[in-house]
């Protein structure tokens, strides 16, 4: 009997290892026609609402392009990995993407700590990575392509656009990770220099509830207007709280730097309606291919879906990609990199037509400044030209002169 | 009682053999990606943790959810130094955000690699020894001290995520390679076999200490507190004592867990901290089996290589319920988890089956 336990718990163990053990190997190389990219974002965990959406608009954008004939005559074939909302997770995706499933490219990663967590994988395995959320910069890779704002394409202009309005007092408010801090870093810097008083800064956890004291806070330093960039759920209970004390954009504006069509859902746009956001891109953008866009995204998903900035950031990673691969006539990372690093990559995006900086690997972009109407919607307020992206702020004198370069 | 743990020494020896065997079989073209590889070396650290969490869980009946602060901890120190390495000494990225001009105190013993070394066991060693302290003095057991174990962990998360200029916050502290340099892509292949055998190695012995232990004395007294705590008192041994004891122990295991994970990850951030992430380590020892040292190993190999492999594509949520289902069976239904089920239940579904037969030959 006794020899009977040690056979099977041997047996059982040596069975489950080594069949787990081969589903790592045993896929083979793609076929002739199909070219391998891989997507990569959260499908569980607290960032799965926020990346699914960017994940199909990427989607939508891969299905037209195979229904179009694909690229260089291959059909684009898409492999999902899920980041599980976990840094590490994503470091590890990645790697099992590229080097297990030998695709040629990657959409993915939302969050500034997952793409930081990457990155070292991509520039090790000399793989390309497509970012498409807005985020501090002080960041520039070769093996990153950025299609979402570097700072001076959406918290300068942003800033610069308030001072011009008269505002004086400013109120940073931020969730506690990098991006906030780097931000208010810039903005500090900004208004130093412009003469404009920062009357307080403030961060609040991740998924902090209660605003009270914050809201105390704003009371007491009186601002003229309250520079948001609160994440998540974070947002959602801080402008239910300033609406359960009735203070309206009147009271107290705000310009949010996280805050788009799919927020403005969740939150509610009867409390938000008034107060100010910055993007590259709304979903009221009037252009035309903006209008298939949007048509296109809620024939997909649902007529009640909204299109938002990252979204369309995504959607333009995967027209982008193709540009390139058919400048460089090849397929492989290196060559793609090669053809960006040329220039002259275009789209003619929903926002308008966007060119990849050969130089930072950044958009080049148009900002917009819209307030939030009461449908939920947001209108353009002020449209500037396409702005060269500059992640480290070297063209700007009062960011030189704040020491904001990054070590690295 | 001897063969029964002779049968678990082979279980683990065929695992850390079939571990042994996959550079090779790398090397031989039989399995096409080296990723596959560097992750096993993650599991390696996943399943030393494991093995702490079994010592007070299963031999000691000490449920802590809070594991994931050690883990992280003994991560950190390992990053801070090779960050370091990284850096070349000076300052980080994210210090310079936080506007300093010079490397913070804490991060200086890091500079130097046996002090680093020494670091990445005393730092969780000793915060588990003053924890481990207060609370086993005070007799708090059973779910006060998973409790307080979440608690500490929470607020450990708190303070990493808040300290940015000194952590790197949530983002954490990114862009580091391993103790042997980069060890991705097919040119340093042989730095990251070496790695693997080197972290394969200290698996190895970090389950022949455990289970010298666990057949020891001491290891009778763990089981003793977990089944009868007061007559173990009552019989004239200090409880709190041999908790506390067992508690720096596997602190210290999953410090060096950490430290590996690091390596083979390149990069730590809070999230290793979390109360879900050191849940989750709860859940591979349950579905391994707690009370065997093998259990906790295989759990651990086994839900990772899982993970891995099952969270592409569709399978992504079901994945999700899949796992959940095993857990709640497990704790339902079969405490011993897939070892307990080989063990226990198999031999008396046998039983069952030869005695059925035996009727039916009888009609």
């Amino acid at each position: 009997m006794k020899k009977n336990k040690i056979a099977a718990i041997l047996l059982s163990s040596v069975l489950a290892v080594s069949l787990a053990g081969c589903g790592g190997g045993s896929k083979g190389d793609s076929g002739e026609d199909t070219v391998k990219v891989g997507i990569l974002y959260s499908a569980t965990g607290s960032m799965a609402i926020s990346e699914g959406a960017v994940k199909d608009a990427e989607v939508l954008a891969i299905d037209e392009i195979n229904e179009a004939g694909g690229i260089l005559g291959k059909q684009i074939e898409y492999i999902e990995e899920d980041g599980a909302s976990e840094p590490s997770t994503f470091a590890t995706k990645a790697e099992k993407l590229i080097d297990q499933d030998k695709v040629k490219t990657v959409f993915g990663c939302w969050t500034s700590a997952s793409r930081k967590a990457v990155k070292p994988v991509f520039e090790e395995y000399g793989n390309l990575l497509w970012y498409p959320v807005q985020y501090e910069g002080m960041e520039s890779s070769s093996n990153i392509i950025y299609t979402g704002a570097a700072p001076n394409q959406q918290i300068v202009p942003a800033i610069d656009y308030l001072i011009d309005q008269g505002y004086k007092k400013f109120f940073l408010l931020g969730s506690d990770y990098v991006f906030p801090r780097t931000a208010n870093m810039i903005i500090n810097a900004q208004c130093k220099a412009k003469g404009v008083e920062v009357v307080g800064e403030e961060y609040a956890q991740m998924d902090q509830t209660d605003f009270g004291s914050i809201i105390s806070k704003i009371e007491a330093a009186k601002p003229d207007v309250i520079i948001n960039t609160l994440n998540g759920t974070g947002n959602l209970s801080f402008f239910k709280q300033m609406s359960e004390k009735n203070y309206t954009a009147d009271d107290y504006m705000t310009m949010s730097f996280s805050i788009a069509e799919e927020e403005v859902k969740t939150i509610g746009a009867d409390i938000l309606k008034g107060h100010m956001v910055s993007w590259n891109y709304y979903m009221s953008t009037d252009t035309p291919e903006n209008k298939a866009f949007v048509e296109a995204y809620q024939k997909a998903y649902g007529s009640d879906r909204v299109t938002s900035d990252p979204a369309e950031a995504a959607y333009d990673a995967v027209y982008l990609w193709k540009a390139a691969v058919e400048k460089a006539e090849s397929f492989e990372p290196e060559d793609v990199i090669a053809a960006v690093e040329e220039g002259g990559i275009t789209f003619d995006a929903p926002e308008g037509t966007v060119e990849i900086d050969g130089e930072n690997h950044h958009l080049i972009k148009p900002v917009r400044i819209g307030v939030i109407n009461a449908d939920g919607q947001i209108d353009t307020v002020k449209e500037t030209e396409p702005v060269v992206p500059d992640p480290y702020l070297k063209s700007y004198d009062w960011a030189v002169e704040a020491d904001l370069q990054p070590l690295e | 009682m001897r063969l029964k743990n002779k049968g678990y020494h082979i279980c683990f020896a065929v695992i850390v053999a079939i571990l042994a065997l996959m550079p090779l079989l790398l090397s031989a073209g039989v399995i096409t990606s080296s990723s596959f590889v560097l992750f096993l070396g993650k599991c390696i650290a996943f399943s030393i943790v494991a093995i702490g969490l079994d010592l007070i869980w299963g031999y000691t009946g000490i449920l802590s959810l809070g594991h994931g602060l050690y883990f992280a901890l003994g991560g950190y120190a390992m990053a801070m130094f090779l960050k370091l390495q990284a850096t070349g000494g000076k300052i980080t990225s994210f210090m310079q955000t936080g506007g300093m001009t010079e490397l913070p105190v804490i991060w200086r013993p890091f500079l130097y690699a046996p002090l680093a070394m020494i670091l990445v066991v005393a730092v969780p060693g000793i915060l588990a020894g003053v924890i481990g302290f207060f609370i086993f003095r005070n007799r708090i057991k059973g779910v006060y001290f998973s409790i307080i174990s979440q608690a500490l962990t929470w607020a450990a998360y708190s303070l990493f995520t808040g300290l940015q200029s000194y952590t790197g916050g949530n983002v954490g502290i990114t862009e580091i390679t391993s103790l042997l340099g980069s060890i991705k892509g097919d040119s340093n292949r042989g730095k990251m076999f070496l790695l693997f055998y080197i972290c394969l190695a200290v698996l190895v012995l970090i389950y022949i200490l455990s289970g010298f232990l666990t057949q020891k004395k001491f290891g009778k007294l763990l089981i003793a507190i977990r089944d009868g705590e007061n007559r173990t008192y009552f019989s004239g041994y200090c409880v709190s004592r041999y908790k506390n004891f067992i508690y720096v122990l596997s602190a210290v295991f999953a410090g060096i867990a950490g430290a590996i994970f690091v390596n083979f990850n390149g990069s730590i951030t809070p999230a290793q901290m979390t109360i879900s992430y050191s849940i989750t380590m709860v859940i591979w020892v349950a579905v391994g089996g707690r009370g065997t040292l093998v259990g906790a190993v295989l759990g651990a190999f086994l839900i990772n290589i899982c993970d891995y492999n099952f969270s592409s594509g569709t399978m992504v949520e079901i994945w999700q319920y899949i796992l959940g289902a095993i857990f709640v069976l497990t704790i339902l239904f079969f405490k011993g988890g897939l070892v307990g089920i080989v063990r226990d239940q198999l031999p008396e579904w046998k039983k069952k089956l030869t005695r059925r037969e035996v009727e039916q030959h009888g009609k």
